[in-house]
């Protein structure tokens, strides 16, 4: 086992888990984001779909339980290779500027990797707090999901949280995604085209998917 | 090849040795002709600094061509300057206007440390081609040249790579200050060729032990390093290292 | 002129007997072995991580000896065989068109206008098969065909295709081939790496080269090495002429010191103008550049037949353009060998037509090629070349012609050796640029990559295991009268660098002598020229002598003192360059003198009198050296006047 753990101790190894961690969760986005549209097929299917997740049981707690895992080591090495990476250069230039050709907005999304994922994370714990586990608005016993989610975007906070959470989602995306690829070897010149275009195709459908609904909970119900 | 000269500002680090902290010290330099070469610029300077006693910038440099990878060093904030694809000693001073200011740097990274001025300690570059940047063949050992055809693709792909001209530039230009594309791009260079396949296990699994050991951060794909390569040394290169280091773990019996 | 005539000739080239396909075979016969397991109890120091050096120190630690290893820069990958741009040559004959081992060497010693030792050359040209081989196992790109084969362009004085390159980086690809093996025998612990050291003096001991004393570039410190033989391999000096094609740390420093030593100096004023340079632009300029000699395989050379015609190039039509070398030599062309392309290049400016503000340039054109093959093809072939000509000259070659000027490039001369490479103090050998070569009077383009290589991984090899073999070592303490003779020595010389005090810079200095050195030691050399360079530069050594001036400490990283050190070599030996051009009155090679040449311009050779290598033994700085002379048999070419029409 030796092997193992060297490898995936080395920065090498450190990048792939942060590459399969993150497009695992990116899996996780889409089959999120599938099952939140039907909000607009009806409540009803919506509802539909909500108990009979929760009907299972064993199904829910392993995919919790690996949604955890994977988020946590997604985290966990984010904070070690950063630490890292900040001692690796511990005077910064008085000045320094890019040699690429100049970004979109003021930064490479990234640049900023490291505070989109810490506003992400922030985001997902009020996500959590709000939908799991109920801690700010607990609302009434037997209360429909679908209710309870319209009433939870009511809220101003959950509903500013959410949707700059979610696009900071899409910047953190739209350079995570790609990268992932990079990370694990995936690049050739014949699809790096492709990949960078799907890449940020998936993060603008992952951000306005997403930021839709509390728009939608407010503007239309 | 008509003659112009503009006046420079030049905010410069200077820094004694290695142990004593730096700063950044103000230079006027005045009718520098735009046709010298930015070296050439500081050798004017430093001439100028040794007639009023005082002691001149230390910078690195020998080929003066862009090949031995000697020169280099922050240009408002670039590596080797403005240019791409180019190195500090073929930088000319037709790229600047007159009364510019432009501010000199080291290499900062905490592998390359300072030594004085401009020049860093690059050996943990040395020190991570001795770990495997090679292919064991002993002086005598080879077959004819054309016993093992290469295909031209390859061939090419290995001299794209084999491009690289060790200056740093990469690492200094990475805001993690990572040797990937350095480490790689030797990696790649041998692992095209069917001479380097016997070792591509041990080789990968070596060098990039020895880039972690030397405190070069890790690479988060932004890019900056490809586009400061005066070699132009790919990303290709790094995703390539990827796939090596995840082959030779994986799937070799290489230690 | 003050020349000392030696009491004997005491030079050996210990050259085998036998018929020259055998000589190679029979020395390495009769050389004395080390055995395997001896070999680790020997040391042996490389100065000098070039192609020479480089390969020198790994095959020797392959071989189990231990190693150590020095070069001025901070890596041994930067050494400045990293520039070579053409390519390296070799009697493979994949091209199929007539090439052969003996055609290499004829084609050397012709070259080389009958100056060289033809042993020495017709052993290069059998090992120069090996070093292909040997690179390529390595993992050197050289070009290939679309069917994975080895692919070969022309070079100058030359009718076949043998050079092998990869792209315009050769002596990049081969210099990373031999350093990479050098790292891997420092990952097996025999060979130890010590950059940024200066060598600053020889450690003789009981006439034997037993060590050096180096100056740590980072700190100041000067340290004793001890060994039992010394390989040198520090390459040309033609900084010396301050401008040239050479980087910038290049020097003469490490051989004059041996010279110092008693090791004899051969031939230092054959030197090579390398006719395509960029020409220089103002006073600023610190190297020329080279513009790779391949690219004579498609560009034309001319300038305009109207004495100082300023039209622009493209308005210049071709009946009023002077194609003067395919004029001057029709079966060579622009492909003549380059003492002549350069000289040529020199007449046509001094008749008038140069071109460029200071009318020292002639054009290289690509019109014709770009029209024949299409830009593409040409871009594939040269682009490198091209985008570096564009970015220090702001022109573009795929528009403009190129125009170009000789500039000092490479130095035949060095230190003097024997077949075995040994120099005249036993137990130090030189290679590479740095000993007087293979190549005479002339080098050809892409051999001498070939001559470091084959020095060291070929015959430094074999021929040092002789000397270590017939001989027994001690011990020799750091403290041994002999080191502490030379560490002071090298502790004296900075000492006084440092003491002068006076007002100019070191590089004030070295332009002016090599101004002094371009105006009367250059393409085209008098009598009266040499006087008074000899004059002059004495003068202006005892001027830098007074008036230095130095800032900063020995004890830290000090570049004006590096310089000054080297600045204060080329002083002394500047003058012994002179002398030597002054010695030979004849014209052969890059030497040419204008009292001896034909009614075309065409050298003037005097083998009667000059077929000799001319050893120089040191005497003290301005004293008269003592001239030895090596006789040279031609027994194979035939000697005959070089012909390229
Ligand atoms: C621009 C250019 C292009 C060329 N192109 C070609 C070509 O296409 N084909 C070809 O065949 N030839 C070419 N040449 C010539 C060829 O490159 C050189 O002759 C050859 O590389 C010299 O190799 P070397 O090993 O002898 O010395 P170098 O490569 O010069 O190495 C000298 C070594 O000695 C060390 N050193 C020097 N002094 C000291 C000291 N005092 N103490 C310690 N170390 C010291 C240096 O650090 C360095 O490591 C070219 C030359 C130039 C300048
Ligand atoms: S000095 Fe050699 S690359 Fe710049």
């Amino acid at each position: 086992m030796n092997w193992l753990i060297r490898a995936l101790s080395s920065s090498i190894g450190k990048k792939f888990v942060m590459g399969i961690t993150g497009l695992l969760l990116c899996g996780f986005l889409i089959t999120h984001l599938a099952g939140n549209l039907l909000l607009y097929v009806g409540a009803e299917e919506y509802n539909h779909y909500a108990h009979a997740l929760h009907e299972q049981k064993m199904l829910l707690a392993v995919a919790e339980v690996g949604l955890f895992v994977l988020f946590l080591a997604h985290v966990v090495l984010a904070v070690v290779t950063t630490r890292e990476n900040k001692l690796a250069r511990k005077q910064n230039y008085d000045v320094k500027e890019t040699k690429q050709k100049a970004p979109l907005f003021a930064y490479f999304p990234h640049d900023v990797m490291w505070t989109s994922g810490v506003i992400v994370l922030g985001f997902v714990l009020l996500h959590l707090a709000d939908f799991r586990l109920g801690l700010r608005n607990p609302g009434p016993e037997g209360e429909e999901p679908f209710d309870k989610a319209v009433r939870l975007l009511h809220d101003p906070i959950t509903f500013g949280g959410y949707i700059a959470g979610v696009l900071v989602l899409g910047m953190h995306l739209s350079h995570g995604f790609s990268s992932a690829f990079q990370s694990l070897g995936l690049n050739h010149p014949k699809y790096n085209k492709f990949i960078q275009c799907a890449g940020t195709a998936f993060a603008i459908i992952i951000a306005v998917g997403f930021a839709s609904f509390p728009i939608w909970a407010v503007m239309f119900q | 090849m008509s003659h112009e000269t503009i006046n420079l500002t030049l905010k410069i680090w200077r820094q004694p040795n290695a142990e004593t902290e730096g700063r950044f010290e103000e230079y006027q330099l005045e009718g520098v002709s735009t046709h010298a070469s930015f070296l050439e610029m500081l050798d004017i300077l430093n001439d100028e600094l040794i007639e009023q006693g005082i002691e001149p910038v230390a910078f690195d440099h020998d080929c003066r061509e862009g090949v031995c990878g000697m020169c280099g060093m922050m240009i408002n904030g670039q590596p080797h300057g403005p240019d791409l694809e180019t190195t500090t000693c073929q930088l000319h001073m037709r790229r600047f206007e007159h009364n510019d200011k432009i501010t000199i740097e080291p290499w900062r990274a905490t592998a390359f440390p300072i030594v004085k001025d401009l020049v860093v300690d690059r050996s943990a570059f040395d020190r991570i081609i001795t770990a495997g940047g090679y292919v064991s063949v002993n002086t005598g050992n080879a077959p004819d040249a054309n016993a093992i055809p290469i295909p031209r693709p390859d061939q090419q792909q290995a001299m794209d790579s084999a491009a690289c001209i060790g200056c740093g530039a990469c690492v200094a230009a990475c805001k993690n200050a990572s040797a990937m594309l350095f480490t790689s791009a030797k990696v790649s260079h041998l692992s095209s060729l069917p001479h380097g396949k016997s070792e591509r296990s041990e080789r990968v699994l070596k060098m990039v032990a020895q880039m972690d050991d030397e405190k070069f951060g890790s690479c988060t794909n932004t890019g900056e390093c490809e586009a400061a390569c005066p070699a132009g040394i790919k990303l290709e290169d790094i995703a390539r290292m990827n796939r090596e280091y995840l082959r030779a773990s994986l799937c070799s019996s290489g230690q | 002129m003050a020349i000392a005539e030696p009491a004997t000739n005491i030079l050996d080239s210990k050259i085998p007997s036998g018929p020259i396909q055998d000589k190679w075979d029979k020395c390495k016969f009769d050389l004395k072995l080390v055995n395997p397991a001896n070999k680790r109890k020997f040391n042996i120091i490389v100065v000098g991580t070039g192609l020479a050096g480089g390969s020198a120190a790994a095959t020797l630690g392959e071989l189990g000896y231990n190693v150590k290893s020095f070069c001025i820069q901070d890596s041994p990958r930067r050494a400045h065989s990293i520039a070579a741009q053409g390519g390296i040559n070799a009697a493979k004959n994949y091209p199929n068109d007539g090439d052969s081992i003996w055609r290499l060497f004829y084609d050397t010693v012709k070259g080389g206008d009958f100056r060289s030792r033809e042993a020495n050359v017709y052993r290069l040209a059998q090992v120069s098969n090996n070093i292909i081989d040997q690179c390529t196992a390595q993992g050197v790109p050289f070009a290939r065909e679309y069917g994975g084969f080895l692919m070969n362009r022309s070079f100058g004085g030359a009718q076949v295709s043998r050079t092998f390159y990869c792209r315009g980086q050769t002596g990049q690809q081969l210099l990373l081939g031999a350093y990479q093996a050098l790292m891997r025998q420092v990952s097996t612990g025999k060979v130890e790496i010590f950059s940024r050291r200066e060598m600053l003096d020889l450690i003789v001991v009981d006439g034997k080269a037993r060590g050096i004393v180096t100056r740590n570039l980072i700190n100041g410190e000067f340290e004793t090495h001890t060994a039992d033989a010394v390989v040198l391999a520090t390459g040309g000096y033609g900084n010396a002429w301050y401008l040239s094609t050479n980087g910038n740390g290049s020097n003469v420093t490490a051989a004059w010191r041996c010279h110092k030593k008693g090791a004899f100096f051969a031939n230092p004023c054959f030197t090579q103008i390398h006719p395509t340079c960029i020409p220089r632009s103002g006073d600023y300029q610190s190297k020329l550049t080279l513009m790779s000699e391949s690219l004579r395989n498609d560009g034309r050379v001319w300038v305009p037949k109207r004495k100082d015609d300023s039209r622009p190039p493209a308005e210049i039509p071709d009946s009023e353009r002077d194609y003067y070398l395919e004029r001057r030599y029709p079966s060579f062309g622009n492909l003549a060998p380059r003492d002549i392309a350069s000289r040529a290049a020199k007449l046509e400016c001094d008749k008038g037509h140069g071109v460029n503000d200071t009318g020292q340039a002639v054009y290289l054109d690509f019109r014709d090629a770009i029209a024949r093959d299409g830009e593409d093809v040409i871009r594939a072939k040269y682009g490198n070349l091209f985008h570096m000509y564009k970015k220090i000259t702001g022109d573009d070659p795929y528009h403009v012609p190129m125009q170009i000027y000789p500039a000092v490039h490479y130095t035949m001369g060095g230190l003097w050796v024997d077949y075995h490479l040994q120099t005249t103090i036993p137990g130090l050998y030189a290679l590479g640029e740095a000993n007087f070569s293979d190549h005479g009077a002339n080098r050809l383009g892409a051999s001498a990559l070939m001559q470091g290589l084959a020095d060291g991984y070929f015959v430094i090899p074999y021929t040092i295991g002789d000397h270590l073999a017939r001989h027994s070592f001690e011990k020799i303490p750091e403290d041994h009268d002999a080191c502490r003779e030379a560490l002071e020595n090298a502790k004296g010389r900075v000492n006084k660098i440092m003491s002068i005090g006076g007002s100019r810079t070191p590089n004030q200095f070295h332009k002016e002598l090599g101004a002094i050195l371009w105006d009367y030691v250059g393409m085209e050399r008098t009598k009266a020229g040499l006087e008074t360079a000899i004059e002059n530069i004495r003068g202006l050594r005892s001027e830098f002598w007074e008036d230095l001036k130095i800032v900063g400490k020995n004890e830290e990283l000090n570049q004006v003192l590096e310089k000054a050190g080297r600045v204060a070599d080329y002083m002394e030996f500047a003058e012994l360059i002179a002398t030597d051009a002054l010695n030979r009155e004849e014209s052969c090679g890059g030497h040419f003198r204008q009292e001896h040449q034909t009614s075309e311009n065409e050298a003037l050779r005097n083998d009667d009198d000059y077929a000799y290598v001319a050893a120089w033994e040191f005497n003290g700085v301005g004293e008269a050296a003592t001239l030895h002379k090596e006789q040279l048999e031609f027994e194979n070419v035939p000697l005959a006047t070089r012909s390229y029409k």
